[in-house]
């Protein structure tokens, strides 16, 4: 059985009485310690997609299968569970909380994942390390520059041990030298660490680079699916 | 997330808007400082009336009445007389044996009590004498003289003097004389040693009806409305115990300035009445009396001397049957007060609403990253309630501050200003606990329930909409 299995998916937001539909019957399947690609335009679903997944939204219809359990029979708490433990989600404006320390930041994601107080700050601790940023632990957000803001959110993903990284333009935000450090740094973890990994990127050229698939999405369908990353 | 991580990241969000959260706060402290005031005011009442009540043993004390005076008092003057016809028989000595062989009756003596002038080393005051047994030395609050002692048999010339009578007279009763000898000079107020006023000398002088200067010739009689035919006598007794008021509240049932004992008070000529009804019961008989207290020894044969005794055809008043009644007029007053109190608690309460609902729409986007990074909707809901329930628990402790400090002024003002300076200080305000505990759950449930509708917006902010990049 495939890691995360979505057949059919669909997706329609209503504005009022307009429909409109974001994914019209997306499958795809996706093996454990993957590392894919999600290319196209704006609007073209590949961020609905993500958020599907992540559990964060959830679909008109078709089904999403992670490591076998259907996202849409799961309740509200079951989808925080499943947000909590299986998923770790990335966002292109590093989504930190701005009043809090690096530090603090992962240790919030730990609070929720249940980790006991005492093991909060050393796990933060090393989260924080692995991500290169041993030496910036009590810097607020804005005291960090955007490729070390993209760090704390990478450190706080991974903070309860997802078996995958959702990752929503990580690199929208950053210089080309920055961006490139960042993706490094997930292939690393998903080739050092097994992590599964889903890309949604602008980048071509540097998804070709580190992903093993690349998947093209236009007006919500899949146009285009091939090994055409590092694999090849 | 246990309990411990809600209330930090409460207590987090909390400090970050300082001012906000303060005047919200402060809400609160308003709110729970009226109503702990306010309520702490009719339980204040409450408690300084059953203390009174309890320091003069009022709970086993009756007081017997030959007839209804109250019903009398309000019949017509027609009626009054046939009701004066129908009164059986006055209260004499015959029906205070009677009354003392009543089961239960420890103690049974008549109201004796009228006006007399004192001297004591030369000043003079005027003052109500009350003659008691000397039996009643064993009961409060007579068992508690402030200096020397309550006389010990009936027929003594000791007697027992108020301090604030002699106060009056200009003699200030300490343990440590203050100013020493220096004031007398002023004529005003000399301060002087218990022990050198215990044994000294009061004169009292009661007034009574010269008989021999009642006119025999109906002609004369109009000379009565220049010079009624009233001749003084004096008295020469001592001073044995000093006391002080003790209750604590309102005026003592046994307010008079000079005690003496039974028989030595039967022995002072007087006019002998306190009332227009006690003249006219003379007139039928000399010796009866207008009324007798009864104490009964156990209170729980109160009831049942009583009613023996009403079965003689008495009156029988207690002023413990009107305690129910005055705590059920406290118990209305301290819902009024509490109602104003809840309401300003319920402004409060729309503070926090207010205040929580503003902070949800600001912390939207922090709100889509706790759910994004595993918050569940319960978690936030959670932190949002702790909050609330924060700023209710705090602003009760700090309320109850304010209760407290308030009411120490409103009773330093009532003490300083509006009571008579000789009267005891006065607690008008009590905090019992039921009080301190209930202000703060109640302040922190009206918080809870004020932070649940915030918590349950803030629960179903959408994570999708509330990260989407702007």
């Amino acid at each position: 059985m495939k890691f995360i299995e979505i057949a059919n998916l669909r997706k329609v937001y209503r504005k009022g009485s307009v429909k409109i539909p974001a994914l019209r019957g997306v499958s795809l399947e996706v093996e454990r310690g993957e590392f894919i690609s999600i290319v196209g335009r704006s609007g073209s679903g590949k961020s609905t997609l993500l958020n599907l997944v992540g559990g964060l939204d959830t679909a008109t219809s078709g089904s999403i299968v992670v490591d076998g359990t259907d996202l849409a029979g799961m309740d509200r708490s079951g989808l925080a569970r499943h947000r909590r433990h299986t998923v770790g989600m990335v966002f292109q404006s590093f989504n930190l909380i701005s009043h809090r320390s690096a530090l603090e930041n992962v240790m919030l994601a730990l609070t929720f994942g249940g980790v006991p107080r005492g093991e909060r700050r050393p796990r933060a601790t090393n989260l924080l390390r692995r991500v290169g940023l041993g030496r910036r632990l009590d810097h607020n957000p804005s005291e960090l520059s955007g490729g070390e803001a993209q760090r704390v959110a990478l450190a706080r993903a991974l903070a309860n041990g997802p078996d995958a990284l959702l990752l929503d333009e990580p690199t929208g935000n950053l210089d080309s030298s920055t961006a490139r450090e960042i993706i490094d740094l997930i292939a690393g973890l998903n080739r050092d660490a097994g992590l599964t990994a889903i890309m949604v990127t602008h980048e071509q050229a540097l998804a070709r680079e580190v992903s093993s698939r690349i998947v093209e999405l236009l007006d919500g369908r899949v146009v285009g699916s091939g090994e055409e990353g590092r694999a090849s | 997330m246990n309990l411990l991580d809600m209330v930090e990241l409460g207590f987090d969000n909390l400090r970050r808007t300082k001012l906000r959260t303060a005047l919200t706060t402060l809400g609160v402290i308003i709110g729970i400082g009226a109503l702990t005031s306010m309520v702490s005011f009719g339980t204040g009442m409450q408690k300084n009336i059953t203390e009174t009540f309890e320091e003069n043993d009022l709970f086993t004390s009756l007081f017997v009445t030959a007839a209804d005076v109250e019903e009398m008092a309000e019949a017509d003057p027609d009626r009054v007389r046939e009701m004066m016809e129908e009164v059986p028989e006055p209260l004499t000595d015959e029906t205070l044996e009677d009354i003392r062989g009543v089961g239960g009756v420890e103690l049974a003596f008549p109201e004796l009590r009228f006006p007399v002038r004192i001297q004591v080393n030369g000043s003079e005051t005027r003052t109500m004498l009350r003659a008691l047994p000397a039996s009643m030395g064993a009961y409060k609050p007579f068992s508690e003289t402030a200096y020397g002692r309550f006389y010990d048999d009936d027929e003594s010339n000791e007697v027992v003097v108020r301090w604030q009578t002699l106060e009056r007279m200009g003699i200030l009763v300490e343990e440590e004389p203050s100013g020493a000898a220096g004031r007398d000079t002023t004529g005003k107020t000399r301060s002087v040693h218990p022990d050198s006023i215990l044994g000294t000398e009061i004169v009292v002088i009661s007034s009574t009806l010269d008989v021999s200067r009642i006119p025999t010739n109906p002609l004369e009689a109009f000379s009565l409305v220049r010079d009624i035919p009233v001749k003084e006598i004096e008295t020469r007794l001592t001073i044995g115990g000093i006391m002080k008021r003790s209750a604590a509240f309102g005026s003592n049932a046994w307010n008079a300035g000079l005690l003496i004992p039974m028989e030595t008070g039967k022995r002072i000529p007087s006019l002998g009445f306190s009332s227009i009804w006690e003249i006219l019961r003379r007139q039928r008989r000399g010796d009866a009396y207008a009324s007798i207290y009864v104490r009964v020894g156990d209170v729980r044969n109160v009831e049942a001397a009583r009613d023996s005794i009403e079965s003689m055809g008495l009156s029988v008043f207690s002023i413990a049957d009107q305690l129910e009644d005055i705590k059920k007029g406290f118990m209305i007053m301290d819902a009024v007060l509490g109602a104003v109190g809840t309401i300003a608690l319920v402004v409060a309460a729309l503070g926090i609403i207010n205040t929580m609902v503003m902070s949800i729409l600001e912390r939207r986007r922090e709100i889509g990253v706790m759910k994004a990074i595993g918050g569940s909707e319960n978690d936030i809901k959670m932190i949002f309630v702790v909050e609330a329930g924060a700023i209710g628990f705090v602003g009760a402790l700090l309320g109850l501050l304010l209760g407290w400090v308030v009411t120490k002024i409103a009773n330093f003002v009532a003490n300083s200003y509006l009571l008579p300076d000789d009267a005891p200080f006065i607690n008008f305000f009590h905090f019992p606990a039921w009080l301190i505990l209930g202000a703060v759950a109640f302040s922190v449930v009206v918080s809870l329930a004020a932070g649940l509708y915030p918590a349950v917006q803030a629960a179903r902010v959408d994570p999708v909409t509330a990260l989407r990049h702007d």
